[in-house]
């Protein structure tokens, strides 16, 4: 950035390309291109056939019979008469003939044509991917000539523009691509302590619960919970885990996994939509700075739904703890657990309470649709 | 004189290799074409299994033996036309392997050669100054 100081490095063009090589790779791609030139009129050739047979084909049964001269040996002809001519013995290849009629003759020789234009399309594509190559090493060849020189310098503002481009991107793309790509996107180090505290809250409320003998809340949330979860444990296994993690869980459903995929990526799809922003579309959301984006989130839902982050933690993880830490944590976790992000203090547990009541009608419509869903 | 023979040793150890580099090189080519025709065949073979799938049951269906049409069924062509095609799938895909060998035995080889090469062009140098 300094000024004065050499910035960039300028090459002749020719010292990096010499001229004679260029030139010799120039003619190495004009024989590729004469060889695809050979091959396409071939090919137009079997498609000009084709089509005279179709039209012959076509032609034979408006007469009962034909007088041909028929070919005899390699020289000789003698005068016969064609008849049957509705009937074709068409060889389909490999050895194989099938007797016919006309129609019928006609439609395989169609379809023969059509596999011949894909063959030319595709034959012609390359032959325009060699016709530019040759341009440019023949550009390449005469610049060399010329002596062009080649100046290189380090651009150093438009790599940071770059840089803020592509997270920006990123973070579209987080918002936009949910579920799959989510747990790869999150930091596990991050996830790992966000887990942590959420054990630690779990088990407080566990106990808090227990106290208040809460127990008509708790199956509330249960409802509400576990299809949540299910999906949840589905794509994290998914993507991260081999299918013996999850055939269990699978066999529970008694979904195959192909079903639940196609149902999840219907889901993902509507959950891309933000309009349809509710319960569902949250738990899909990988970030909670990214939840908060989307404007039709209540605060009270986000707390009240699982930090979708946290959530995203591999599942092994998940089960791994369940097994280290007391029984009751895993009864906590089939069912009644109430998440929320870390950043919340855990002595703010009062508040956080009440504003689950008035969302706690709300979770039953994403519930239903997702069931839905699922059926 | 211990030199003169070594470099003896070494040049007759690089003819070998490059033998060896040759015929590598001749046995992929001709995996190459190998591989061409059975790809041909396949793509004739779909073709055929296609058409035989869009004949109606009673169709007579024949196969060229030799000089002669000998009549199939049309069931049994079909699966020996599947068959033909499971086959040589599973022969390109032991092409495929073959060629990853021989192309991976040829990269060493060259490596060796340039080895050899090196070496070579050492002890020369050495024997000028000498």
């Amino acid at each position: 950035m300094e000024a004065g100081r050499v910035k960039g490095t300028v090459t002749p063009l020719s010292s990096l390309f010499p001229a004679q090589d260029a030139r010799k790779a120039a003619s190495r791609v004009q024989a590729a291109i004469s060889e695809n030139q050979r091959k396409l009129e071939q090919l137009q050739g079997f498609i000009t056939d084709n089509d005279n047979m179709i039209k012959l084909v076509q032609k034979l049964p408006e007469e009962l019979h034909h007088e041909v001269m028929v070919p005899f040996g390699k020289a000789a002809f003698f005068p016969g008469r064609l008849i049957h001519t509705n009937e074709f013995l068409v060889l389909l290849g490999e050895g194989y003939y099938a007797e016919r009629t006309s129609k019928q003759t006609v439609e395989i020789l169609k379809r023969r044509g059509k596999a011949l234009d894909s063959q030319v399309d595709s034959l012609k594509a390359t032959m325009d991917n060699l016709k530019a190559e040759a341009s440019f090493f023949d550009a390449t060849a005469s610049e060399a000539e010329e002596g062009l020189v080649e100046i290189k310098e380090e651009y150093v503002e438009e790599n940071f523009c770059e840089q803020e481009l592509t997270s920006e991107v990123n973070k579209q793309d987080v918002t936009r691509v949910s579920g799959v790509d989510e747990a790869k996107i999150a930091e596990i180090d991050a996830e790992y302590a966000r887990m942590m505290a959420r054990f630690d809250e779990l088990e407080k409320e566990e106990e808090l619960a227990a106290a208040n003998g809460n127990k008509s809340d708790d199956e509330d949330e249960e409802e509400k919970e576990t299809p949540n979860q299910s999906l949840e444990k589905f794509y994290d296994d998914k993507q991260s885990y081999s299918e013996g993690s999850t055939s269990a869980w699978l066999r529970d459903e008694n979904v195959s996994s192909k079903e639940l995929l196609d149902k999840y990526q219907k889901q993902q799809e509507a959950s891309t939509n933000p309009s349809n922003c509710s319960g569902l579309s949250v738990q899909s959301s990988p970030k909670e700075d990214v939840t908060s984006g989307n404007s039709s989130l209540t605060q009270s839902q986000r707390v009240r739904n699982p930090n979708p982050a946290a959530k995203s933690v591999k599942f092994a993880e998940v089960k791994e703890k369940t097994q280290t830490l007391p029984p009751s944590t895993s009864q906590a976790f089939t069912g009644s657990i109430i998440e929320r992000p870390p950043i919340i203090p855990k002595t703010s547990k009062q508040e956080t309470e009440t504003p689950l009541q008035p969302s706690g009608s709300q979770p039953s419509k994403p519930v239903s649709r997702f069931k839905m869903q699922r059926r | 004189m211990s030199s003169t023979s070594a470099l003896r040793d070494l040049q007759r150890e690089l003819e070998a290799k490059a033998n060896d580099l040759s015929k590598l090189q001749k046995d992929i080519a001709k995996n190459h074409q190998v591989r061409k025709k059975y790809t041909v065949q396949l793509g004739e073979n779909e073709l055929v299994l296609k058409e035989l799938d869009l004949l109606q049951d009673d169709t007579n269906v024949y196969k060229l033996i030799g000089p002669v049409l000998v009549k199939q069924d049309l069931a049994e062509a079909n699966a020996n036309v599947r068959k033909r095609i499971e086959y040589i799938s599973a022969e390109l895909k032991r092409l495929d392997s073959a060629l990853q060998d021989l192309e991976e035995k040829q990269n060493s080889n060259r490596d060796a050669i340039l080895k050899l090469q090196q070496r070579i062009q050492s002890l020369q140098a050495g024997k000028v100054k000498a």
